[in-house]
């Protein structure tokens, strides 16, 4: 109920949700089905501020479902979903990613046809003077619009540089090898300014000497932008080494969480493993 | 055939072309964001030839509810075309609202969506019909000005003369064409656009919001139907609320040649058809639609991808 006329100054601070910074990211009783099968069941966990956050588990656990209903793709069951002490359940993906949740994918998923510059760009639309008349300066190119772009422009060319990507600024992302591609959604995810980046196995497809400078990279990360990191990932000395804690997930459900040492003698959790390996 | 006759045919063909490919621009950029063809894209080509008639202050006819009205104000033809432009844009979003997006957020199969564009352009035309009734409707002559009726590309003694409306007609699409390239290729609302066309959900996990571009994509595309819709009818004139049906399928042809959702394909592709019809022998002109589609039909079978594209790598 919004507050009316008849109510005090206090009772209406009362009644103000403080905003919990601490907690960045709170999934509670998040559940979905698809069908008849429960992808995700009733799994609750809190990623707190300045944390790296492992999801883990076998495959078909429910992670990727997790990520999608985390970032507003598909919607829960039910179950609420919470930023930043904010109760952001069932909105759209483009506002949950202006609010400052990015992401990345599993497939990586790159604008191919546009250059790796653009590609950071298309992540500053929401920095940017928006709306009509935004479109109108745009396109007339107006102010804002020369100032916005100059800005963008560079913003999106010192996250390129931190990737290592600057020289090819201007190659179609298409052309880009594997390694190459996975560091440029990064940095695109990156140019939304989150507080949130969920990255969906970052290490897929990277040999060992590239997980261990791929650990100090994600630590970088966040140090430097002052974010917070959930992670799926199913190389589990990477998640070991990396994670400030672990969240186990088994056929949608979450059969542990904690610090790595303990989630790793977990005996639901090695039961997990071994019961998928055999 | 002659010499200057060639010639002359040659200069109606890139006029009549170029109002093709600005009306299967219209459609292009539909197709490109939503993987959907527009069926009542036709409809409101019709639709803005009306409006711009309206505008030019002329009178409707004896039937319809609009039966011998007239604005009580002229504007003169450039405004004219923009204003009943911008109407037709307006009705691209409302089409957009009531006929596509209740079906996109349902999930609806992309096959219900083109019949639903189908009803709507039955329904706008019946409503045209009802309004102004069903005969044809001439542009008034002044629009011209002072203008003379034709001009000389040829000398003195050998003359090529084409119609100034054929002039007034290329150089309006050459300016749309240019327009709506910068458009999408030099501004941040073209990059999303083509950044929604690639991957819509991409884009809305980086904060695009998917829904207004798709509105403005059919702001866009109505706006391209009503100019050529405008342009088409001041060359031959307004021949019932039919009239924009047989031009909407001609688009289609041309969105065809020049490869789905192809933007500079769409614009080769109606010069191409322009050319071709406007070299259709005299006694045959009653069979020049069917050109276009003879076209359609061998670009099908040899050149499936369209006139620019690359063959498509079949994904695994």
């Amino acid at each position: 109920m919004p507050p009316t006329w008849e109510m005090t100054e206090e009772e209406i601070r009362a009644r103000r949700v403080p905003v919990d910074e601490q907690r960045v990211l709170d999934v509670r009783h998040m559940t979905r089905q698809f069908g008849g099968l429960l992808a995700v069941s009733n799994v609750s966990f809190v990623v707190e501020k300045g944390e790296i956050f492992g999801l883990i588990g076998p495959n078909g656990a429910g992670k990727t479902t997790l990520f999608n209903l985390i970032t507003g793709l598909i919607q829960p069951t039910s179950g609420q979903l919470y930023f930043r002490g904010e109760e952001y359940t069932g909105q759209r993906p483009h506002y949950i990613a202006q609010k400052g949740i990015a992401r990345t994918f599993q497939n990586i998923r790159l604008f191919g046809s546009l250059s790796a510059l653009e590609n950071v760009k298309i992540a500053r639309h929401t920095h940017t003077f928006g709306g009509i008349f935004g479109l109108i300066a745009g396109v007339l190119n107006l102010p804002p619009a020369p100032e916005d772009e100059r800005k963008t422009t560079a913003r999106a060319m010192e996250l390129l540089e931190m990737v290592g990507l600057a020289e090819r600024a201007h190659v179609q992302a298409r052309n880009f090898a594997y390694g190459d591609q996975r560091r440029l959604e990064i940095a695109r995810a990156l140019a939304l300014e989150p507080r949130l980046l969920l990255l969906d196995e970052p290490a897929a497809g990277m040999n060992a000497q590239e997980k261990q400078g791929l650990s100090d990279f994600i630590r970088m990360l966040r140090d430097k932008f002052s974010i917070t990191i959930l992670l799926i990932e199913h190389h589990v000395p990477l998640v070991m080494g990396l994670c400030d804690r672990i969240a186990v997930l088994d056929f949608g459900q979450l059969i542990a969480l904690g610090d790595p040492r303990r989630v790793q003698h977990d005996p639901a959790v090695i039961e997990a493993y071994l019961g998928d390996e055999g | 055939m002659n010499t200057t006759l060639i010639l002359q045919q040659f200069l109606n063909g890139l006029a009549i072309g170029s109002v093709y490919a600005i009306f299967a621009l219209g459609y292009t950029l539909v197709f490109s964001i939503l993987r959907v063809i527009n069926f009542a894209h036709g409809a409101i080509f019709t639709l803005g030839a009306y409006f711009t008639y309206m505008l030019l202050g002329a009178r409707f006819g004896f039937n319809g509810v609009f039966a011998n009205l007239a604005l009580p104000f002229s504007l003169p033809f450039p405004l004219a075309l923009l204003v009943g432009a911008l109407l037709s844009g307006l009705v691209g979003v409302v089409v957009e609202r009531l006929a596509f997006r209740p079906l996109r957020t349902r999930g609806a199969d992309p096959l219900l969506t083109l019949v639903s564009s189908l009803g709507v352009a039955v329904a706008l035309v019946n409503l045209i019909q009802y309004l102004v009734g069903a005969e044809i409707y001439t542009y008034p002559p002044r629009v011209l000005g002072s203008l003379p009726a034709a001009v000389n590309f040829g000398t003195s003694t050998l003359p090529v003369p084409v119609r100034t409306v054929q002039i007034i007609i290329f150089a309006v699409s050459m300016v749309i064409v240019v327009l709506l390239t910068y458009l999408i290729n030099g501004t941040k609302i073209g990059k999303a656009l083509q950044a929604v066309s690639e991957d819509a959900t991409t884009a809305s996990l980086l904060g695009i919001d998917t829904d207004r571009l798709i509105l403005f994509t059919f702001f866009l595309s109505g706006f391209l139907g009503g100019v050529a819709g405008t342009l088409v009818g001041l060359s031959v004139s307004i021949n019932g609320p039919y009239f924009g049906i047989s031009y909407g399928l001609k688009g289609l042809a041309v969105i065809v040649l020049g490869g789905l959702g192809d933007i500079p394909g769409a614009v080769l592709a109606g010069f191409l058809i322009g050319l071709v019809e406007s070299f259709v022998p005299a006694q045959y002109v009653a069979y020049k639609d069917a050109v276009a589609f003879a076209l359609l039909f061998a670009m099908l079978l040899f050149r499936p991808q369209g006139l620019l594209g690359r063959a498509v790598v079949q994904k695994v």
